[in-house]
């Protein structure tokens, strides 16, 4: 109990972050889904990385722990109270929403939640790699004592040293401050991260585009089979898709805001958590900066290029501080270091290896999400029948979005064809991860771009209405050109 | 209505009430029923098999040599599972996991190793093959034996 209240605590925290950032009243609102949901991934964040500083600057003495925490959270609750001014996040306008979307979004979520709850219930533990890498530098950071740094001896090579600890430090840190070490945490933290980033998801969209879309999303994204496993799996892969969609969201809002740059530092600090997640994250944080510039020059809002990457790089400047000071001083740059320049042409001169990824690319299109119709083929019939109508407001953010998630597919590919020595084997194992860490990111790209729909017949206009003198009016203008 | 970026995506012949509901309940229809099916895998997979192999399994076997392990000691650590055999390594890291903070290194030339075993009774000869004398048998499977370390 005490576990899940701690939980709940470093939850609150970043939620006070947020809405310190983004004040609005406190009531049922989509503002305060969106803040609520990256409350938990800001929580996380900034709690994972003060508890490593902790572990750096004082060991594991830290008896002062819980009443930092404690103090952490005043502060948190006072921003919380804090009133600023800022933009309120609302729905936009669109047509009706019938019920039986609610209904199947409600549907999907019920079964999401009977699924994850099954299978944390027959392996609390979670896969093999999740407790083999994850759990287990948890409980050396808990239970070594002085001796964590254990965690990242070379006989624990299967562990991954090089792998960011933002996992296993919060798992750690709810451990020490509840004084018990319980499959309870890793569980209760995949499960807030899969609430999150569908909170993100749908509340970003429903800013965006509107209630339609954003429910029509979440449905297909808490339908993904494979992405809900992958959570009750416990493997960072699905916080690091919350931190990649939290980013991604927060610079679309930016362009609808253009005045109010706190979108942008924001987005820097959910960029720099996910490179805090896992190594693919630092990957995603370099893809997006590429992204961002390639968009506002493109279209032709470059005098915004140097304002918004100030913003981004403050935001980013503290969670990539503590990636590099953990990368060079403790976990080490990891494995592909030290693949001889040999090796890594030879793989790349090896067509095997091309056709393999190429295979393996096509075997993934059909399997992707264990959706039991390929994914691609009902994309491609919404594509057909509702079509994509980008709204110019939207353009650099789609941009940025699309360029960023198909760089850190296109770099992660090409580090497959280079470093790996097994590709076979890593494509049938890890190849529907890294698509899943992209996946909530890509399916805001596609309902952004979608054109607007219409489920329910718009009222037949009242007989001598003001709208119906005007719609009468503009048919004889019509009918007169 | 906003501008339309790319003209060639708002060239729509075919935009329609019954199409956009017809594409709508055919996304979510295809999401809910691959998430039922998935979910009844869950759960047939929960309730007809038990595990037997697992890290609640491995923490039961090692369920009394835990409390002699200290952090920054390092065992050794030997199994009679055969080399080619893809459980043995998963095993292994079973081994490290329920252990944490020790450290296990998949050697015998250290001062105390690790013997998980399967047969009904440790094995003597493996022993000896591997220059290790038997120090305390857990019972379970696991033995603590003294490695050829000084």
């Amino acid at each position: 109990m005490m576990l899940l209240l701690w939980l709940v605590a470093i939850w609150l925290a970043g939620f006070g972050f947020i809405r310190w950032m983004f004040p609005q009243p406190l009531r049922w609102s989509l503002h305060n889904v969106f803040l609520f949901s990256l409350g938990i991934g800001a929580g996380a964040g900034i709690a994972s990385c003060l508890y490593f500083l902790t572990l750096v600057l004082s060991g594991a003495t830290f008896s002062l722990l819980p009443a930092a925490g404690g103090v952490a959270l005043v502060i948190a609750l006072t921003l919380f109270l804090f009133a600023r001014k800022g933009a309120l996040l609302d729905w936009a306008e669109g047509p009706a929403v019938p019920r039986y979307l609610t209904a199947l979004f409600v549907l999907a979520a019920a079964l999401a939640l009977i699924m994850f709850l099954g299978a944390v219930a027959y392996n609390p533990h979670g896969e093999e790699g999740a407790w083999s890498i994850w759990n287990m530098k948890a409980r050396f950071l808990l239970r070594a004592g002085t001796f964590w740094r254990d965690a990242f001896s070379s006989d624990l090579g299967f562990t991954r040293p090089d792998y960011p600890l933002l996992l296993p430090g919060l798992v750690a840190l709810c451990w020490k401050l509840a004084g018990q070490e319980s499959t309870n945490a890793p569980v209760a933290i995949a499960f807030l991260f899969l609430l999150a980033t569908t909170g993100v998801l749908v509340s970003a969209l429903g800013v965006l585009r509107g209630k339609i879309l954003a429910l029509l999303a979440g449905t297909l994204l808490l339908g993904t089979a494979s992405f809900v496993a992958l959570s009750a799996a416990l493997y960072g892969d699905v916080p690091l898709s919350f931190y990649i969609l939290a980013t991604l969201a927060l610079l679309c809002l930016q362009d609808r805001h253009p005045e109010d740059m706190r979108f942008t530092g924001l987005a820097g600090l959910m960029a720099g958590f996910a490179a805090w997640t896992r190594n693919e994250g630092i990957i995603f944080v370099l893809a997006v900066l590429v992204a961002r510039a390639i968009a506002l020059i493109r279209f032709g809002e470059g005098k915004l290029l140097a304002r918004q990457f100030l913003r981004l790089l403050l935001g980013l400047a503290a969670p990539l501080g503590v990636v590099i000071f953990f990368k060079l001083r403790i976990g080490g740059l990891g494995d592909w270091m030290a693949v001889p320049g040999s090796t890594i042409l030879r793989h790349l001169s090896e067509p095997a290896r091309w056709i393999v990824l190429l295979e393996g690319l096509v075997v993934i299109l059909f399997n992707f999400g264990r959706f039991l119709i390929p994914i691609f083929l009902a994309l491609g019939l919404y594509w057909y029948l509702v079509r994509l109508r980008v709204d110019t407001r939207d353009r650099t953010a789609l941009a940025t979005a699309g360029i960023a998630l198909a760089l850190t597919l296109a770099v992660q590919l090409v580090m497959d064809i280079l470093y790996v020595d097994n590709l076979g084997v890593e494509i049938g194992t890890a190849f529907e991860r890294i698509l899943l860490q992209l996946w909530p990111g890509a399916l805001l790209v596609f309902f952004l771009a979608s054109a607007p729909l219409q489920l329910i017949a718009p009222k037949p206009l009242e007989k001598g209405s003001k709208e119906k003198r005007a719609h009468k009016g503009a048919r004889r203008v019509v009918e007169t050109r | 209505m906003p501008a339309c970026t790319f003209p060639w995506a708002c060239s729509v012949k075919l935009i329609g009430l019954a199409r956009h509901q017809f594409v709508v309940i055919t996304l979510a229809a295809i999401a809910l029923v691959s998430s039922f099916w998935f979910l009844l895998d869950v759960l047939g997979t929960a309730n007809h098999s038990r595990q037997t192999f697992g890290v609640a399994a491995f923490e039961n076997r090692f369920n009394d040599l835990p409390k002699t392990v200290r952090p920054h000691t390092v065992y050794g650590y030997l199994s009679d599972t055969p080399a080619n055999d893809p459980s043995g390594l998963a095993e292994f890291h079973l081994t490290q996991y329920v252990l944490a903070p020790a450290i296990i290194r998949p050697s015998t030339h250290e001062t105390l190793v690790i013997v998980n075993y399967h047969s009904k009774d440790l094995d003597m000869k493996l022993l000896s093959a591997n220059h290790l004398r038997p120090y305390r048998n857990i019972g379970t499977g696991v033995a603590l034996c003294l490695g050829d370390k000084p």
